[in-house]
């Protein structure tokens, strides 16, 4: 992730969860030299269900490409979508980070 | 019932315990800065290595499960990639010197045809087999992104180490990774 540095000088704690086995994930973590952590959700998937992401073009056995943002209380305070082959902008996310470390 | 004991055995016996396990945690942390040296990922303990099985452009049958009790350099490549082309001698290398002691190289192709793979073997003068993945499933396994991408596997099956792009496997520390992966005890059958 490009602006990794960003969401880290704001204390968000990135994290990655999908649907591959943890070996798989450590090749993709390593190959893109990652610097926050991959969580596998396989094989049950149980994670991906609860927050609706499961992927039906994929039969349901991977996970969409989404983004939630959980705020210290651990409440959920955004959702974003993001487009299949696209990079999504991280400006809308880093947006709603701010707004809430305003209001602290 | 109650056995005597006699204090010189088990005192005995907890240092024969101690200088083995001392000699195994040596081994590891040499093992562990051969890997540094080539720059090469470790892995915890807990990863197996997915299985797989597949076909050789040659016909010929491979599969993980088969090569228990060997060491596995497990090498992703397509004809495309120009850094495997580059790597692909070093493994040839590494295949004539090391597969009688029981190392097993496997090069996995990436969605290419078996003509091409024949091609590309003959040019390069390739004998360790070629396996191919038309559909990617294995490449989609073992999560690989980019080539070249290169697994070593242990005698008891589990992940040793990965490299992600190019190494030097003609190097002294390539070889000694090697030799000392092969040093390590091979397992009895059915006991991974």
């Amino acid at each position: 992730m490009a602006d990794y540095s960003k969401f880290e000088s704001l204390n968000v704690q990135i994290l990655g969860i999908s649907s591959n086995i943890p070996f798989s994930q450590k090749t993709f973590a390593d190959s893109l030299k990652l610097h926050y952590p991959l969580l596998s959700d396989a094989p049950d998937l149980k994670t991906i269900r609860r927050y609706g992401g499961l992927n039906p073009q994929w039969d349901m056995t991977t996970a969409q490409r989404w983004f939630f943002l959980v705020d210290l209380q651990g409440v959920v305070r955004g959702q974003w979508r993001g487009a299949t082959n696209e990079v999504f902008p991280s400006d809308p996310i880093l947006k709603a980070v701010r707004e809430i470390a305003a209001k602290r | 019932m109650s056995w005597p004991i006699n204090p010189r055995i088990v005192a005995l016996g907890i240092i024969a315990l101690t200088t083995a396990a001392n000699a195994a945690a040596a081994e590891r942390s040499a093992l562990s800065n051969l890997l540094k040296a080539m720059n090469l990922s470790s892995y915890s303990s807990t990863l197996q290595p997915p299985e797989f099985s597949g076909v050789t452009a040659a016909g010929q049958k491979v599969s993980l499960a088969g090569l228990r009790g060997r060491v596995v350099l497990l090498n992703f490549w397509a004809a495309w990639c120009l850094e495997c082309r580059s790597e692909m001698p070093m493994f040839e290398r590494l295949h004539r010197e090391f597969s009688l002691q029981g190392l097993a190289v496997v090069g996995i192709n990436v969605r290419e045809g078996p003509s091409t793979i024949r091609q590309y073997a003959r040019e390069l003068g390739l004998t360790f087999p070629l396996v191919m993945d038309p559909e990617g499933t294995i490449n989609a396994a073992y999560g690989v992104i980019g080539l070249p991408t290169t697994f070593l596997i242990g005698r008891d099956g589990r992940s040793v180490a990965l490299a992600v792009g190019p190494r030097d496997w003609a190097s002294k520390p390539a070889s000694a990774v090697i030799q000392a992966l092969l040093a390590e005890p091979t397992p009895v059958k059915g006991s991974r």
